[in-house]
């Protein structure tokens, strides 16, 4: 609790568990401070927005405390949080034209009717929607209508700003251009916000901090490059960027034994013998267009299974020779792909389990013998 | 080309007992012959000057007036409760509470209506209340169903959520965000509840007392009389009904295309 004076938003040991279902997030301790973006983000059903709908209070936790701005709210309801909030559905209501939603807090606290218009034209401005002011929310395009519940949420002077994978229901394109806005907005008005996103760009790129999650629990926070470079355990790294993630064995104090032969890496500090779980980001590979090239440290000649094109980079998926585990690459290079070389330092172990404070049971020790490649994220 | 013929067909058939209730409704005499002879509006006359389908009809408004209000003051929030419940047991009971008068011939509910309130203790048989409580019963579910189908479309419980946390407070919920999204399945709703009581029989004929008989009751003793007589006296029933659904389908349209509702993950 020392710690939520200073912070706008705190949770504190929360755990919540919807009635019937083992499904809800467990002790939860977490706190983004005056004006800082936290991106949570986490596969499907792992209780993001349920984090999210106990900032908000529409939801009481079963255990552990909520505090907005220093200020115990646990038990306060939603409507005297003071947060705004915005939805993946915008949520604006259909009978109310985009300036009489963005003034309905204000007119909730009873606010003069002049007033309250003058300060929705402002808030509507902000967000570049001055001009759509009089339609009604069916008469606008998903982007702008996002548009309208962000100036919505923002325009009572919200203690924080609760975003609910606000950019998920709009188009790639939309989307990116939305993204931006809603940081420099998020900036401008110093508001300290919770970002729930289950794309991994997003949380990267928009947060201050990243938190992820993983069946109801934090896995990790920590800044973006952080997570990216150093993640806490195996589903951290798939989750957040693709990963070649594999198992080893030390044999030397910068040797390892991998299913693609002998490597060299950079000091490890382990003992030999001891195994440990490596991580190679695809585009730390390296790739060369000739092969059986005279022996060479930490290059090997490479079957290419798939090859797609991205525009700005190629994803290739490749084999080691006398391997039966394949490579993630990811590269630029344009030729005809013979050999990769892997640099001592691209490659990085994973921490031990139990070095991984916020969640040893995700530990690496359960990480199976091969490669297991985790491609279930899109480069975009 | 063959489902055209069908549909045309169907059509004609369902046409066809309406078109000659018209004719003879303003036919003079119509007794062995294919069509009536003569034309006459004289039994609209005689129907609209009969004191007791006069009282019948304004008894027929009276009920479905009141049964469309209770219907708002109790299915609406009704509708309501049970959009915004989480427990799946008491949804499960009301679905089940609401469901059970389409499944249950009206005929059933009037039985026990007589067998409960002819007793010494609720002698309340034949009185207008009672009458109306009955039209309640059968069509609230209609009208639940309607209400609710709309809110679930509407994703209202992501709407009360962003008014809650602007600000307010259930009332307030419910005047500016509730009853605005709902309004338009609210008056369909209210269309099919009407339509239906208006032309409810079963129920009333067994329920209602001989000064509050409802129109279609009356409509059964016309058809022992002339032949154009119970024709326009139907035609005139007939009339009310097609206004009645003529309205909703207006109400549908003006409830038009409202911005998608992606449920909330």
């Amino acid at each position: 609790m020392s710690e939520s004076g200073s912070a706008a938003v705190a949770l504190d040991g929360v755990s919540f568990r919807y009635p019937g279902s083992g499904a809800g997030v467990h002790d939860v301790t977490l706190a983004i401070a005056p004006g800082e973006l936290l991106a949570c983000m986490g596969p499907s059903g792992c209780g993001k927005t349920t984090l999210l709908r106990l900032v908000a209070g529409f939801l009481a936790p079963d255990a552990g405390s909520v505090a907005l701005a220093g200020v115990d709210v646990t038990t306060t309801p939603a409507r005297e949080r003071a947060c705004g909030v915005v939805f993946q559905s915008y949520a604006l209501f259909p009978t109310m034209r985009a300036w009489e939603n963005v003034a309905y807090p204000l007119r909730i606290r009873g606010m003069e009717a002049e007033e309250r218009r003058t300060r929705a034209n402002a808030m509507l401005e902000r967000v570049g929607l001055s001009a759509h002011a009089d339609r009604l929310p069916r008469q606008l395009s998903g982007g702008q209508q996002q548009r309208v519940a962000l100036a919505r949420a923002l325009v009572f002077e919200p203690r924080a700003l609760l975003l609910d994978e606000p950019l998920s229901a709009l188009d790639a394109a939309t989307r990116l251009t939305l993204r931006d806005e809603i940081r420099t907005l998020q900036r401008d008005q110093g508001i300290a916000t919770l970002l729930i996103t289950h794309d991994q760009d997003e949380a990267l790129s928009l947060g201050d901090r990243v938190a992820v999650m993983r069946d109801g629990r934090l896995v990790q926070v920590g800044v973006p490059a952080a997570l990216y470079d150093d993640p806490a355990d195996a589903f951290v790294a798939g989750f957040v960027g693709r990963a070649n993630l594999f198992d080893a064995t030390v044999t030397g104090p910068e040797m390892l034994d991998t299913p693609f032969g002998r490597l060299v890496s950079r000091p490890l500090g382990r003992r030999a013998g001891s195994r440990v779980t490596m991580l190679l980001r695809p585009e730390r590979v390296g790739v060369d267009g000739v092969a059986g090239a005279p022996f060479e440290a930490n290059a090997l000649d490479v079957d290419v299974l798939r090859d797609a094109f991205h525009g700005a980079s190629r994803r290739l998926i490749v084999r080691p020779a006398g391997s039966n585990d394949t490579l993630d690459v990811q590269t630029a290079y344009r030729g005809v792909v013979r050999r990769v070389r892997i640099a001592p330092d691209a490659l990085h172990p994973l921490p031990e389990a139990g070095d991984a404070a916020p969640s040893p049971r995700a530990g690496v020790s359960s990480a199976s013998a091969s490669v297991r490649p985790f491609l279930r994220k899109e480069i975009p | 080309m063959l489902a055209r013929w069908i549909t045309r067909g169907y059509l004609a058939y369902l046409a066809l007992p309406i078109v000659l209730l018209v004719v003879g409704s303003l036919g003079s005499l119509w007794l062995n012959t294919l069509l009536p002879t003569g034309l006459t509006i004289r039994w609209y006359a005689e129907v609209a000057a009969d004191p007791s389908f006069r009282r019948a009809f304004v008894s027929s408004l009276v009920v479905a007036a009141a049964t469309a209000s209770g219907c708002v003051l109790i299915g609406l929030p009704l509708a309501w409760s049970v959009y915004r419940s989480s427990a799946p047991r008491v949804r499960a009971l009301v679905r089940l509470l609401t469901q059970l008068p389409v499944a249950l011939p009206a005929l059933v509910l009037a039985f026990g209506f007589v067998l409960v309130f002819s007793s010494d203790t609720l002698p309340w048989l034949g009185s207008r209340g009672l009458l109306i409580a009955g039209h309640l019963i059968v069509c609230l579910p209609y009208f639940v169903h309607t209400v609710l189908a709309d809110m679930r479309r509407l994703g209202l419980d992501t709407l009360e959520d962003a008014a809650e946390s602007l600000g307010a407070h259930r009332g307030q919920r419910f005047a500016f965000v509730v009853l605005p999204a709902v309004r338009h399945s609210v008056f369909a709703g209210l269309i099919v509840v009407v339509a239906l009581s208006i032309g409810e029989f079963q129920f009333s004929n067994l329920v209602a007392g001989f000064l509050n008989r409802t129109y279609p009751i009356v409509l059964l003793q016309a058809f022992y009389g002339a032949t154009g007589f119970a024709c326009a006296a139907t035609v005139i029933l007939l009339a009310v009904a097609l206004a009645a659904s003529g309205l909703g389908a207006f109400a549908a349209r003006g409830a038009g295309p409202r911005a998608a509702a992606v449920p909330g993950a």
